[in-house]
This record gives structure tokens, C-alpha cells and sequence, in this order.
């Protein structure tokens, strides 16, 4: 069949509205959070479970590519129609269709915004606690496909841990009911987990089943100052081991505060090395008790100060530290590389000596900070990717090989630490050149395996997670 | 102005991490990622790298934005968005002409001292003809079937007797234009406001502080009222208040629609208005004009008169700004009409974002006397855009509607803002929802004052 003639049979699918060819609305469709960019032949905006499976239909019969895609927010890249075809947008699907607070579930759309369901659950005195930082735009479904995490994870888990159940438009286009409603369930294998983290690359999900909690009765927020990164790595071993398990526990090293304005003006002293940013939510008493256990653990491993946070409004303050350092990374050099590694608890002092020695070595300059409390720390080698013109190109490209060189070292360094190389992200397009660091080649066997039963012509989402050479 | 070329540093600087979306009204309600600020910034990249043409889907995008700048706000990378987007506007303006009927509206009428007054004052005889007045209401709805305006809708009324036109027929009034000579000294302030301005007026060498009055064209010609109860509460802060009769639009509905050329002649001709009297302060009611007068008349004017635009933006200060940190009223010597009204504020974009003010007006409305009690979303913008409202009126009115029902489940009596542009868009919105809160200038809860 003609390409002019699959549009129309799309078009018939999901009505003139709901497909667009347009070069401009194809641009706007072509990119992500990796700020990379893959044109696709048409974006399609289906609204319901059994117009995907049309689509997958008739990509299986004509043999052309289909990408799903939720707020394109992913930084490994899962959303990018690397191979061109038609990207499958998923944003017409975002109504949460129950939330049952008797038997504490919530129904969803995959283009729910993960923010918009937690403050709905909210307001009913319940919780949905992953919280990836892109909350206030990141879909749903682009959480189950990725399987996202965030701070709260060091308590709480991440996406798969609350996922009961899911419809799924296979990559053939039937459609497949996985999992139960219920809290158990071990009827055949576990397909939901599958699913869950697959990069949407056996599937199209339609409808997640959510386990909720019930809210937290309150939080408490402490920072911490070191003088020494040591010191602040091992009180993130300390306060694991004393069997307190705060909702947060965020690490920031020096390069990553110095680039804060607000540090500044918050009466916080200058020449620190870390910081510790740590959270106990629950029980208003028993989370008093908790925060002077982490308070004293904190002076016991030499903290300079730390300070508890009265109101909200300091609160704010506190946490104002540690989102601004993402984007204001960038005054140290325009260009991020960031990577998501994880490392057992234990071993985060090692794990970020390790890579200062390796940024100091490739002469690269490295800011890391992020989620200590799981070992989930975000390493970022900073470059200058921008090229003047007129200007010698040479010294720059060494600096980006230099990078990549370190971060090949690092993920042996996070290997070896019995880490590894995603905590979060996926491996999409970023780190597939890596995969095999990590996976056994029978691992990757069984994985392509999988892929082929599902998708035996190869039609979802190509191009993703598995090297081709 | 810089050119939309010259913001591909800008455009670069986005990194696609989605944020915006987020906050970005018009994606809100369209739910598609073109609608979306990263989605404009994007086409923007791939027309400065010859990916597409300056298309009729591209000047689609590029003029459904309400330049709220919320996205501009929330990037984590600073990306100047909404400056983008009206660079791109301008490029369109540029290469592809305005449509003929805002080229002549531009440059004819707008521009003109002579035709602009006059163009208003007839249609504002003709609204009789063909729209009815809405009890209770400070507007109009079609009296017969008019194309583009629908039953609902509430047309915001123009003015019997336009502002201006008042100010130059009171010349005894307040608000006159008295002292043209900078070397004539000042009369002394009255009786009781003595006692109640004495900083500041010694600070001022002992004279009242001198403050020119910019109205703009809603306070002008719709909304004449807010124009006279900013200069009587000026007035009673003990200021000596000039209205120069020769001022003219700020220029910001040009520019948004790209017209930079008729946008500098305008900020041009307001520079004379004002330069003419030796002022503290330069102020205006509508946060629209004032991030204009403060901050794109720099950018209009910065190359060919620094110092002169310098000198006036620097004078210029938002109503409310003016009242609480420059006057430092501390009793407004008022009274609401309703004794303990519940008040709430909305943040107008082109005064929160744009200027940095929030806590200004809400310092007014407790000085007041009334109770504030803030919405869920401040700040989410009321959808008006300018000539948005004009060009895509159901889609303004559709991201107006969260706003309204923000409003109306805070079960306030009174929506307060600083700008009649949100005003007037509060009020339609309201009015669709059948809500009977009332819309007012925060400096209007100032006014209700018992007689002496």
C-alpha cells in the first residue's frame, strides 16, 4: 500500500481531527526530553484502546512503524521515532476513569499527568507517591513504560511497585488484560511486570490499574551541611542502617550548589562540600522522633550544621536548593551529560569518589547530586558542546570524547560496585551502546526473545533498548 | 527589537525538557504539543534552519499564544518564550504583511491623535444601535444577531465620555495639566493630607511628589471610572497629579501583533507626552502598559534614544507599586461598600511576570479593609491575550473558564485585579458561568470613602 493510501486508512481510523502530516506538527512530534530528533511520517491521536489496535493492525499488514508517545518528557529517548513511521500520541487519553478510596485503587488513562492524579488522590486523603521530577508533565504511561522513580522512592518504590494491572494493545494489535484489581494475584506470569519498564516496545498500555496509600499525616524537612563529601556519603549509610527510612533523602555535592543563586541568601555557609536534604513523612509524633534520630546521626558524622525546616515556608526554601540545581548546572558548562546510576546504599561514598577521581582524570567537570537514600545518584559531566565559529574545533571534540571515555569508566566503576547503569531513565536510544555492560548476553537473548514472540515483525517502537550491530 | 534570528542563541538554549506544558495556557486547553510553548520555540528552530516556510499553520501557532509568560517563568533554562514568539510575529509582519485591516487600524487610527479618538467615539455611539446594556453590569450583550459575537457574550461597554476627553474639559479638576515649567513652584499640599505625606514629600524637597498619569486605551475608552479613582486616590496620597492630554496607546497590541514600526512611533510619541513635565513617577493602572512603558519601550527605543527611554522607564511605576513602596499610603481612608467583603486577587501576567509584582496589591486590598482569600491559581492567566481575545474569542474564553470557576468556588464577593484588560475578560467569563461576583480595580476598594 502507498503511504498516501495507509493515511487514509488511518484517517478512517481515528477521523481527519485526529491525524496530522503537516511538516510543522510533524516537527512537534519529532523530539524529547533528550533533545535529540527523529521525524515521523504522521502523528495519529486515537482515542480509546480499540482504535490503537486498528493502527497496530494495519502497521502489521502494510509493515510501517508505530511509536507511542505520552508528554515526550523521557531522557532516554523511548518516544523518538528513530526509524520514522507513525507516532502514536497518546494525549487525548488522560482522563482518570476511577479512583475506589474503599478498596484504595485509581483507573487511568496513560495520558493522565502524573501530578494531575496525585493532587486528585490528594484531596481525597489519599497518595500516589512516585514523583519523578517531571511530575507536572510527565504522563502515566510514559511512567509505566519507563518505570519512573523519584526522591520518595528511597521509601515508597517506584512506578512498578503500584502498578496492579493493565489493558494493553499488544504489538500485533490484540488487546490483553494483565494483572488483577486486587492487592494479589499470581494467575500465570507476571505480565504487568513485563510491561512495566519495556520502553514501550511490547506494547501500547490504554489503562493502569493503581495501588494508592493513604496520605501521610504530616512531613518533616532537615538539611544537613558537611564540610567533607565523605562525611555526608556516609551519613546516607548511617541513617539507612539505623533502620529509619526517610520519604527523601537527597544528596548535593559542592559544583552542584555553588551554581544556586538562592544558596547564597539563605544564611547557609559558603565553602560546604555537601548537603543532605531529608524527609520523614507519617505520624506527627513518631516523625518528631525520627527527625531528631536523623538530626543526631547527622552531628555524629560531622555536619556542620543542620537545619529543620518550622513552616512551609522554609520548607519551600529548603527544596528551592535542590530543584534549582538542575537547571542552573548550566552555568558551569551549556551541555549535560546526565546519568542515572544506582549503587547499593552502602557504597555511595565509594561510588562518588570514584567518579571525582574519573572527571579529575578525563579533566572534566562533574557535578552530582540526587536520590543518596536509594543509592540513585544523578552523575553529570559538564561540556561545551557549542562550537563558535571561526573557532578550533579541535579542543571541544576532545572534550566530548574525553566524556565519553569517563562515562564508560564510570559505569564500570558502578558495575563493579554491584550498581547499575539506569536507576530510572531507560535505556531508549541513550545507553544502548551500554547495555551489554550490564546484561548478559543470554539476558539480552532472552529479552530479543520476548520481543520477537510479541512483535515478530518488528513494527512497535524499532530501534530502542537493543543494539543492532 | 531583536530579530527573530537574533534569538537562535534563545531558541538553542530550549533543551525540549517539557516543562512548559505544565503551565502554558493554550496547551492546557488544546491538549496537543504544537499548542505547547516548546512545540512554538521548536517551529521556531526549524524555521531559522529552513526545515519549514513562514506558513499559514506557523503564523497559526505563533499567534495562539497569550504571552502570559508562565513558561518563561517555569524553564528551568530561563527561555525567553513569549519574546520568541513575538520576534516570530514580527518576521511574519516582515515578510508576509499584517492582514489589511490591522495594517490600516495600526497606522491610521491607532497612531493618530486625531482619528483614534474619533474612531472610538463613533463606535461608541453606534454600541447603542446595536447591543443592549446588562443590569448589574458594566457591559453589553448584541441586541440582534451579529456575526462573530455570540448570545453570551459580554461586550465590554465603550465610555460615554472617554477619559481623557474628561480631563481636558476639567482643567480646575485634579488630574489637569497644570506646571508645564518645571521652575514654578508647586502649590502646597491640602489641609489634612499634610500631616499623612510628610516623608515623602520631604523627601521631594519639601514639594508634593509629581506623578504623570498614563491611562491607555481601556481606562480611556471603556473603563474611565478606574482613571478617575487612581488619580483621587493619588490625590489624597498627596501627590500633584499631570495627565498629559497628548498621550497615546502604549504600542503593546501593535507589537504583539508585530508591528514593531507603528509600536516605536507610539512609545516614541509617549516619551514626548510625558518628557514635557518634570515627574518623580510615571504611573498606569493597566499591568499591560506599565511592563510596556517599563520595559519594552527600552527594547523599542534603547538604540536610537537611550537616555531619553532610560530617563522614562525608569520613572514608571504600576499603581500599585507606587501607592505602597514609593507613597507608602498606609490608610487608604476607606471604606467598602459592603463592610468585611471577601476579596480575592487575580494576578495579571503582564504584573506578576512581568513586572514582579504580587504582594503590592494584596498589601491594598487588606489596607482596605477586606478580607483577602486567595483562588487555587493566582497566577493562571485569565485567557484575554490582548487582541487574542479578539482573534480566537472561544479559545480565550475557553482558558478563561478555569479562572472563573477558580473565582467563583472561592465564594469571594469582589475579584479584584490591577489591569482592565482582566477586568473585562473576568467579567465575560463570570457572566458566562452566571457568577455574580463582582469585578473591581484594586484601587477602587481604595476609593469608597465617606464624604467629608
Amino acid at each position: 500500500m502507498l503511504y498516501k493510501d495507509i493515511i487514509k486508512e488511518l484517517t478512517h481510523i481515528v477521523g481527519k481531527e485526529n491525524i496530522t502530516t503537516s511538516k510543522e506538527d510533524l516537527i512537534c512530534y519529532s523530539y524529547d526530553a533528550t533533545n535529540q530528533k527523529f521525524l515521523p511520517d504522521a502523528v495519529v491521536f486515537p482515542k480509546n484502546a480499540d482504535e490503537i489496535s486498528l493502527i497496530l493492525k494495519l502497521a502489521n499488514k502494510e509493515g510501517f512503524h508505530v511509536v507511542p508517545r505520552g508528554a515526550g518528557s523521557g531522557f532516554s529517548g523511548g518516544s523518538l521515532p528513530v526509524e520514522g513511521g507513525v507516532v502514536v500520541s497518546l494525549e487525548r487519553m488522560n482522563k482518570i476513569m476511577k479512583i475506589d478510596a474503599d478498596n484504595l485503587i485509581a483507573i487511568v488513562e496513560p495520558g493522565v499527568v502524573t501530578g494531575e492524579l496525585q493532587w486528585a488522590v490528594e484531596d481525597l486523603g489519599l497518595f500516589y507517591p512516585p514523583d519523578p521530577s517531571s511530575l507536572k508533565f510527565c504522563t502515566i504511561g510514559g511512567n509505566v513504560a519507563e518505570c519512573a522513580g523519584g526522591p520518595r522512592a528511597v521509601k515508597y518504590g517506584v512506578t512498578k511497585d503500584y502498578v496492579l494491572g493493565l489493558e494493553v494493545v499488544l504489538p500485533t494489535g490484540e488487546i490483553v488484560n494483565t494483572g488483577t484489581q486486587t492487592l494479589k494475584g499470581v494467575v500465570g506470569y507476571d505480565l504487568t511486570k513485563l510491561m512495566v519498564g519495556s520502553e514501550g516496545t511490547l506494547g501500547i498500555v490504554t489503562k493502569i490499574i493503581l495501588k494508592l496509600l493513604p496520605l501521610p499525616e504530616a512531613t518533616k524537612t532537615i538539611l544537613a551541611v558537611f564540610s567533607d563529601m565523605r562525611d555526608a556519603a556516609a551519613t546516607v549509610s548511617r541513617i539507612i542502617s539505623s533502620r529509619i527510612i526517610p520519604s527523601t533523602l537527597e544528596f548535593m555535592d559542592k559544583n552542584s550548589i555553588s551554581c544556586v543563586d538562592d544558596y547564597a541568601n539563605m544564611g547557609l555557609p559558603a565553602d560546604v562540600e555537601a548537603l543532605l536534604l531529608i524527609e520523614v513523612d507519617g505520624d506527627r509524633e513518631l516523625i518528631e522522633k525520627q527527625a531528631e534520630g536523623i538530626k543526631k546521626i547527622c552531628l555524629d558524622n560531622m555536619a556542620r550544621e543542620v537545619r529543620v525546616a518550622g513552616d512551609k515556608r522554609e520548607v519551600k526554601q529548603l527544596w528551592q536548593i535542590r530543584r534549582a540545581i538542575s537547571p542552573s548546572l548550566a552555568k558551569l558548562k551549556p551541555n549535560k551529560i546526565n546519568e542515572d546510576i544506582v549503587v547499593p546504599r552502602s557504597k555511595i561514598p565509594d561510588a562518588i569518589i570514584g567518579v571525582r577521581e574519573i572527571a579529575k582524570k578525563y579533566n572534566l567537570t562533574n557535578a552530582n547530586f540526587g536520590h543518596a537514600g536509594d543509592g540513585n545518584i544523578h552523575v553529570n559531566i559538564m561540556i561545551d558542546k557549542h562550537v563558535p565559529e571561526g573557532f578550533n574545533q579541535g579542543s571541544d571534540k576532545a572534550e566530548f570524547l574525553r566524556a565519553e571515555k569517563a562515562v564508560k569508566e564510570i559505569f564500570e566503576l558502578v558495575l563493579g560496585l554491584g550498581g547499575t547503569i539506569s536507576g530510572e531513565h531507560g535505556i531508549g536510544i541513550s545507553k544502548m551502546p551500554y547495555i551489554g555492560m550490564e546484561l548478559s548476553p543470554t539476558a539480552i537473548d532472552v529479552m530479543k526473545k520476548i520481543k520477537q514472540v510479541l512483535d515478530p515483525k518488528g513494527v512497535l517502537n524499532p530501534g530502542k533498548i537493543f543494539p543492532t550491530l | 527589537m531583536k530579530t527573530l534570528k537574533q534569538f537562535a542563541d534563545e531558541i538553542n538554549k530550549c533543551v525540549l525538557c517539557g516543562t512548559c506544558r505544565s503551565v502554558c495556557p493554550t496547551f492546557g486547553v488544546v491538549q496537543r504539543e504544537p499548542a505547547s510553548a516548546r512545540g512554538k520555540v521548536a517551529l521556531c528552530g526549524a524555521y531559522l534552519n529552513k526545515e519549514i516556510e513562514l506558513s499559514d499553520v506557523f503564523i497559526k501557532q505563533m499567534n495562539e499564544c497569550v504571552q502570559c509568560m508562565a513558561c518563561k517563568t517555569a524553564c528551568p533554562n530561563d527561555v525567553n518564550v513569549p519574546d520568541i514568539i513575538l520576534a516570530a510575529r514580527a518576521e511574519v509582519a516582515k515578510e508576509r504583511g499584517l492582514p489589511f485591516a490591522k495594517s490600516f487600524i495600526f497606522k491610521n487610527i491607532l497612531d493618530s491623535e486625531r482619528f483614534m479618538p474619533a474612531a472610538m467615539k463613533f463606535a461608541s455611539k453606534l454600541q447603542g444601535l446595536l447591543f443592549k446594556g446588562v443590569p448589574e453590569e458594566s457591559g453589553l450583550h448584541r441586541r440582534f444577531p451579529l456575526p462573530l459575537i455570540d448570545e453570551m457574550r459580554l461586550v465590554p461597554q465603550l465610555a460615554e465620555r472617554f477619559f481623557l476627553e474628561a480631563r481636558s474639559q476639567k482643567p480646575e479638576d485634579i488630574g489637569n495639566i497644570p506646571l508645564p515649567t518645571p521652575s514654578t513652584p508647586l502649590p502646597p499640599p491640602a489641609g489634612d493630607r499634610r500631616s499623612q505625606k510628610s516623608e515623602v514629600r520631604s523627601q521631594n524637597n519639601n514639594s508634593r511628589p509629581r506623578i504623570g498619569f498614563f491611562a491607555g486605551c481601556l481606562i480611556n475608552y471603556m473603563l474611565p471610572n478606574i482613571g478617575e479613582a487612581c488619580l483621587k486616590v493619588l490625590e489624597r496620597a498627596g501627590a500633584s497629579v499631570i495627565v498629559p492630554l497628548d498621550q497615546h496607546c502604549c504600542g503593546m497590541p501593535v507589537l504583539g501583533n508585530g508591528d514593531i514600526e507603528t509600536a516605536k512611533s507610539l512609545a516614541l510619541k509617549n516619551l514626548e507626552a510625558f518628557e514635557k513635565y518634570e515627574l518623580d513617577y510615571i504611573t498606569t493602572a493597566c499591568a499591560t502598559c506599565g511592563d510596556g512603558l517599563k520595559r519594552r519601550f527600552k527594547e523599542l527605543l534603547g538604540d536610537e534614544y537611550p537616555e531619553r527611554v532610560n530617563a522614562f522607564s525608569s520613572k514608571v511605576r504600576d499603581i500599585t507599586e507606587l501607592l505602597v513602596n514609593e507613597l507608602q499610603i498606609s490608610t487608604p481612608n476607606s471604606q467598602l461598600p459592603t463592610p468585611n467583603s471577601i476579596v480575592t486577587y487575580h494576578d495579571p501576567c503582564h504584573l506578576r511576570r512581568g513586572q514582579g509584582i504580587a504582594d503590592e496589591p494584596r498589601e491594598l486590598i487588606e489596607m482596605s479593609g477586606a478580607k483577602l482569600k486567595e483562588m487555587s491559581h493566582p497566577c493562571r492567566c485569565c485567557g484575554l491575550g490582548g487582541s487574542f481575545n479578539i482573534t480566537n474569542y472561544d479559545f480565550s474564553m475557553e482558558i478563561n473558564r478555569s479562572k472563573a470557576e477558580d473565582i467563583k468556588n472561592t465564594g469571594a464577593d469582589i475579584v479584584a485585579t490591577a489591569c482592565p484588560g482582566c477586568m473585562i475578560q473576568i467579567k465575560d467569563g463570570l457572566h458566562r458561568l452566571g457568577a455574580d461576583t463582582k469585578v473591581v480595580h484594586v484601587v477602587e476598594l481604595l476609593l469608597h470613602s465617606p464624604s467629608p
